[in-house]
C-alpha cells in the first residue's frame, strides 16, 4: 500500500518537474535569412566603402620566365665550368645554389622529370595543354644534352643535387648489377607514360606521386614517401646517385640524346693525365678505358678533381708530367 | 681511312641536326596549344559547399585536409559586394547553438576563429540588430574547411562566401590532391585563365 502511494508521489513529482526541465534546456533559434539583398554603400551610410576583395593572380608570366632564364643560365654555367674550367669546386657551388632555388625555394616544381607526363598527355589529349615554362623546362635540357651531354644532371637538377651532395663514401657498384638496375628506369619511363596518357578519370602522374625527394623540399609529405626518400639519401651516401642512375625516367631521354652530343665531358691525353685516377674517382662508372662514357656521365667533374694536372692547377704541370713519365718508365 | 672519318662526323652532324629540329618541332607543337597562364582553379558552382541544394553532406572539408601545403592553398573569400552584412550571420555564428543573453547564438561556426565581425556605417547604440556588420576573413587563419561557405549558402545566407585557390600558396602540382579527392570535380586546371577572367585580370595587379 505504501509503495503504491510512493509511486504516485514519484509520478506526480515527475510531472511537475518535466516542464521545468524543458525550460532549462537551451532553445534553438528560429533562424530565417535576415536580408534578401546585399546593402549598398548608401544603405550602410557614414561614408562606408565596400572593401576590395584580395584576389591574387596566378604566378605571373614574368616570374615563370625568370625560372626559365635561371635554368638556362645554370645549365650554361655548368657546361662552362665542367667543359672549359674543369673545376669541381665551382660546380659544387652551382649545385648548392640550384638545390636552394629549384629545390627548396621553388619546392621542386616545375621539373623536367615530371614534365614528361604533362608533355605526353599534351601530345595525346587535344584538350590538355602545358604552359610555356613546362615546355621550356622539358625541351631545353634535352637540347643541351644534344650539344654538351647531361649538363642538367650535373649542377641544375635539384633531385640530382641533393644526392650529389650526400655522396661522401662512394662505393663501386659491380657492372652486372649496375647494368641490371639501370634497365629499371626504362620500365619506369614506359609505365609512367602509359599511366599518364590514360583517359582523364583514370589518369595518374606516377613520377610526381613517387618523387622521393620532393617531400624534403617542401618539408612535408606522406610519411611513407619521406621514409623512401630518406632511404634513398642514405643509400646515396655510398652508391652514387641511385635515383638518377637506376630510376630517373628523364635520365633515359638525356642519356639517349647525350650519345649524339657535339661536345661532352672528355678525358683527353693532352689536357689530362692518362693515369687512371679519374676512373677510380668516378662514382657513376662513367669512365671506361680512361675515356668518359657520355651517356652515363652526370657532369660532376670528380674526374677532373682527381686528375693530378688539374689538382695542381697547372702550376707545376711540367714537373708532374716529368715525374709521371718517369713512373711510366 | 681518310674518307671514313669525315663521313662519320657528317652522319653525327645530321643526327644532331635532325634531333634538334625534332625537339624544336615538339616544343612548337606544344606551344601552339598553350596560353599564358596555367593554374588550378576551383569552380564555386560545382563546389559541394556552395552549390545550391547540395545535400547529403554535413560539410565537405577535403579542401583543407587534402592539400599538400600545411595550411591549405584554398581559402574562403567573402565577396563583399554580395555580402548581406547580416546581424546574425549564418556563416559567422553557429545558428544551431544555444542563444546567449544578447539573443545571439553562443557559438561561432569557424573552428579557427578566422572571421572578424564588426558593426559598420551608422551604428545604432541602442539596437544592435539595426546595424550592418562587416565579416572579414583572416587569410592567415583560414584553412579552407568550407564551413562558412556552407553556412552562407542560400537559402540561409546570400552565398557571398566562396572557396578560392590562393595562387601565392598553390604549388600547381601535377596531381592536385584536392582535385583527386573532390567529390564534385569542382577543380580544374585552367589554360586560358587570362581570357576567361579577362576583366578581373585587368583590374588586378599581377601577383608577385
Amino acid at each position: 500500500m505504501i509503495s503504491l502511494r510512493l509511486l504516485l508521489i514519484l509520478v506526480f513529482v515527475c510531472i511537475l518537474v518535466a516542464p521545468l526541465q524543458t525550460l532549462a534546456q537551451p532553445y534553438e533559434m528560429q533562424y530565417e535569412r535576415p536580408v534578401d539583398v546585399a546593402p549598398t554603400e548608401e544603405d550602410i551610410g557614414e561614408g562606408y566603402e565596400v572593401p576590395p576583395v584580395q584576389r591574387p593572380y596566378p604566378r605571373s608570366v614574368l616570374l615563370e620566365m625568370l625560372d626559365v632564364i635561371l635554368l638556362l643560365t645554370a645549365m650554361g654555367l655548368a657546361a662552362w665550368i665542367v667543359l672549359a674550367r674543369r673545376n669541381r669546386r665551382w660546380l659544387v657551388a652551382l649545385t648548392i645554389v640550384c638545390l636552394g632555388y629549384f629545390g627548396f625555394y621553388r619546392e621542386g616544381c616545375v621539373c623536367p622529370i615530371g614534365a614528361i607526363q604533362n608533355v605526353s598527355v599534351a601530345f595525346v589529349d587535344p584538350k590538355f595543354a602545358v604552359s610555356y615554362s613546362v615546355i621550356a623546362f622539358f625541351i631545353f635540357p634535352l637540347v643541351l644534352a644534344v650539344l654538351f651531354g647531361r649538363v642538367f644532371c650535373g649542377g641544375v637538377c635539384p633531385l640530382g643535387a641533393i644526392q650529389e651532395l650526400v655522396l661522401l663514401r662512394p662505393v663501386e657498384v659491380p657492372k652486372p648489377i649496375d647494368r641490371a638496375l639501370g634497365s629499371l628506369k626504362y620500365i619506369y619511363l614506359i609505365l609512367a607514360i602509359m599511366v599518364a596518357v590514360r583517359p582523364e578519370i583514370t589518369r595518374d602522374f606516377l613520377i610526381c606521386r613517387f618523387d622521393p625527394f620532393v617531400g624534403f623540399f617542401r618539408f612535408e609529405g606522406p610519411a611513407h614517401m619521406l621514409m623512401i626518400g630518406g632511404a634513398f639519401l642514405l643509400l646515396a651516401v655510398f652508391v652514387g646517385r641511385p635515383f638518377c642512375r637506376y630510376l630517373c625516367p628523364y635520365g633515359v631521354l638525356l642519356s639517349l640524346l647525350s650519345r649524339l652530343s657535339w661536345k661532352g665531358v672528355s678525358i683527353t691525353p693532352n689536357r689530362e693525365l692518362d693515369c687512371g685516377l679519374c676512373m677510380k674517382a668516378c662514382p657513376y662508372g662513367a669512365i671506361e678505358n680512361m675515356r668518359a662514357v657520355r651517356s652515363s656521365c652526370l657532369f660532376c667533374a670528380r674526374c677532373y678533381n682527381a686528375c693530378p694536372i688539374h689538382r695542381a692547377d697547372g702550376v707545376e704541370l711540367a714537373s708532374i708530367q716529368n715525374s709521371s713519365s718517369e713512373l711510366g718508365r | 681511312m681518310s674518307e671514313k672519318k669525315p663521313r662519320r662526323e657528317f652522319v653525327g652532324d645530321i643526327a644532331r641536326g635532325v634531333t634538334l629540329v625534332g625537339l624544336c618541332g615538339a616544343g612548337a607543337f606544344l606551344a601552339r596549344k598553350t596560353s599564358d597562364v596555367y593554374a588550378w582553379q576551383l569552380d564555386a558552382e560545382k563546389c559541394v559547399n556552395s552549390r545550391l541544394g547540395a545535400t547529403g553532406v554535413d560539410v565537405c572539408e577535403l579542401c583543407s585536409s587534402e592539400c599538400v601545403v600545411n595550411l591549405s592553398a584554398v581559402r574562403a573569400v567573402n565577396e563583399y559586394s554580395k555580402c548581406g552584412r547580416c546581424y546574425i550571420c549564418p556563416a559567422y555564428f553557429d545558428i544551431t547553438s544555444a542563444v546567449d543573453e544578447e539573443g545571439l547564438p553562443s557559438q561561432k561556426l569557424c573552428p579557427r576563429d578566422a572571421i572578424e565581425r564588426k558593426a559598420i556605417g551608422w551604428v545604432d547604440p541602442d539596437d544592435p540588430a539595426n546595424n550592418f556588420y562587416e565579416y572579414i576573413i583572416d587569410e592567415e587563419k583560414c584553412n579552407g574547411c568550407g564551413r562558412c561557405v556552407m553556412g552562407c549558402k542560400e537559402p540561409a545566407g546570400l552565398g557571398s562566401i566562396k572557396l578560392e585557390v590562393r595562387y601565392e600558396f598553390c604549388l600547381d602540382c601535377n596531381r592536385c590532391s584536392i582535385a583527386i579527392a573532390c567529390p564534385d570535380e569542382a577543380y580544374y586546371q585552367e589554360t586560358e585563365f587570362a581570357s576567361a577572367e579577362g576583366e578581373k585580370a585587368e583590374e588586378l595587379p599581377a601577383a608577385d
